[in-house]
């Protein structure tokens, strides 16, 4: 047998696309031929390597973007001022302290602050759309009582999801049911999914609704320097 | 003889799992590191952030469709690929100042080295294959990609409206066909 027919044979047998009696020869035949041997192990890494290439890990890549945030999200760096700038900055920061404490806009921190991010649902090319298609449809045209109604639903079936759980929680808030929001993001914040520190600031954010701001610090504090609501949460803190 | 396997295999096995927690680990203990080589060697955190993902999918490749048990610490193996993978950017860019810390890499058993030097091989052996399948006609291509998608192939061949057992033929001919052509650029 020609080496190129071993090769479409070889194919044919892992493919499955031999009957009985081939399967039989092709596997006697294997015992005593070395070529045989080596195109099959050939056959078999090269498949495996183009489905390194080829499979989709998309849920895996996913999983890593997240963290790639928390990780490796840059602080914005200290600039060194030149010495006649100092001055001038001096004189700008007194200004800017003098407005926080005049603070006009201070009764208003919730709005100023509240997570208002836009549910992004991953495209997996799909015609039609899922209830969670919708259900993010509807929390980004900002209907938070539709969306609540819709994610409530998706949440039950699939809790240990922490985009739907964070998304519903935020509904929730938004629709000022404040005490069950906190119920669905404690649960968040006390695992480890991306959505955690995003938890903790949102829980902040609803006691800060309420005007309870001793709580609200509370959550703040929990929110460790490096990931990704950390400033926000500093600058507020400041404010309060 | 067969070596035996490490305790941190259950690191890869996360990786399949998609478990989020010990991934997290993952970053928690190595991203920092990795963050400051790159930068300290005339990268970015963007760079590193590249880099470090780069590693874990190849790491998890390996993994889900070759199998790779795990013979030596994932940590300083993680590290290894990742300065490795740096160091051959800059080598593309031909950026000739390196910091390499040799000192530290002493300290890596040889177990380590082995693992991470067949895993870039691997790496590039899967970009070989991957321009050979480039070059196949379009039926083989998408007969070969769906089939790779991890469903099971009664689905597949649904989706490409053919039957089952046509698809199973024509996929061994595309195959045939792919490793002629990987055998002729040898």
């Amino acid at each position: 047998m020609m080496t190129e027919d071993k090769i479409l044979w070889v194919a044919r047998y892992v493919e499955g696309d031999m009957d009985e009696a081939e399967i039989a020869e092709f596997e006697t035949q294997l015992k005593s031929d070395d070529e045989l041997q080596q195109n099959l192990k050939d056959y078999n890494h090269i498949h495996q390597s183009l489905k390194m290439k080829l499979a989709n890990n998309d849920e895996f890549k996913d999983t890593l973007k997240g963290f790639n945030k928390q990780y490796f999200g840059e602080e914005p760096k200290v600039i060194s001022f030149k010495p006649a700038l100092k001055w001038l900055s001096g004189i700008a920061a007194i200004l800017v302290i003098g407005l926080f404490i005049w603070a006009p806009w201070n009764a208003n921190l919730y709005d100023t602050y509240a997570d208002d991010s836009q549910m992004l649902v991953t495209e997996r090319g799909a015609a039609t759309l899922t209830d969670l298609d919708k259900a993010a449809a509807l929390y980004n045209e900002k209907n938070y009582e539709s969306a609540k109604t819709a994610l409530g639903k998706l949440y039950i079936k699939q809790s240990s999801n922490t985009m739907i759980a964070y998304y519903y929680g935020l509904s929730l808030i938004k629709t000022n049911a404040l005490d069950e929001a906190r119920k669905v993001l404690i649960v968040i914040y006390e695992g480890e999914s991306v959505f955690k520190y995003e938890a903790a600031y949102s829980i902040a954010l609803s006691y800060l609704k309420e005007d309870k701001k001793a709580d609200a610090k509370t959550w703040l504090q929990k929110i460790p320097a490096g990931t990704t609501k950390y400033e926000l949460a500093k600058e507020l803190l400041g404010k309060m | 003889m067969a070596k035996t396997v490490h305790q941190d295999q259950r690191y890869l096995v996360a990786l399949l799992n998609n478990d989020a927690g010990l991934i997290n680990e993952i970053y928690k203990k190595s991203a920092g590191k990795v963050k400051s080589f790159v930068i300290f060697n005339n990268g970015t955190a963007n760079d590193a952030e590249d880099i470090f993902q780069e590693a874990l999918v190849d790491i998890y490749n390996q993994a889900k469709y070759k199998d790779l048990q795990l013979t030596c610490p994932f940590e300083p193996f993680l590290l290894l690929v990742c300065k490795r993978k740096w160091l051959n950017t800059l080598k593309k860019k031909s950026v000739l100042q390196v910091t390499n810390s040799e000192d530290d890499l002493l300290l890596i058993g040889e177990d380590t080295f082995e693992q991470a030097e067949q895993l870039a091989d691997q790496a590039a052996q899967s970009e070989i294959f991957l321009k050979a399948f480039e070059k196949l006609g379009e039926r083989c291509k998408e007969i070969i990609k769906w089939s790779m998608q991890g469903d099971a192939q009664e689905k597949v061949a649904e989706a490409l409206g053919v039957t089952y057992g046509y698809l199973r033929k024509k996929k061994s001919e595309c195959m045939a066909s792919l490793i002629k052509l990987v055998q002729v650029n040898k």
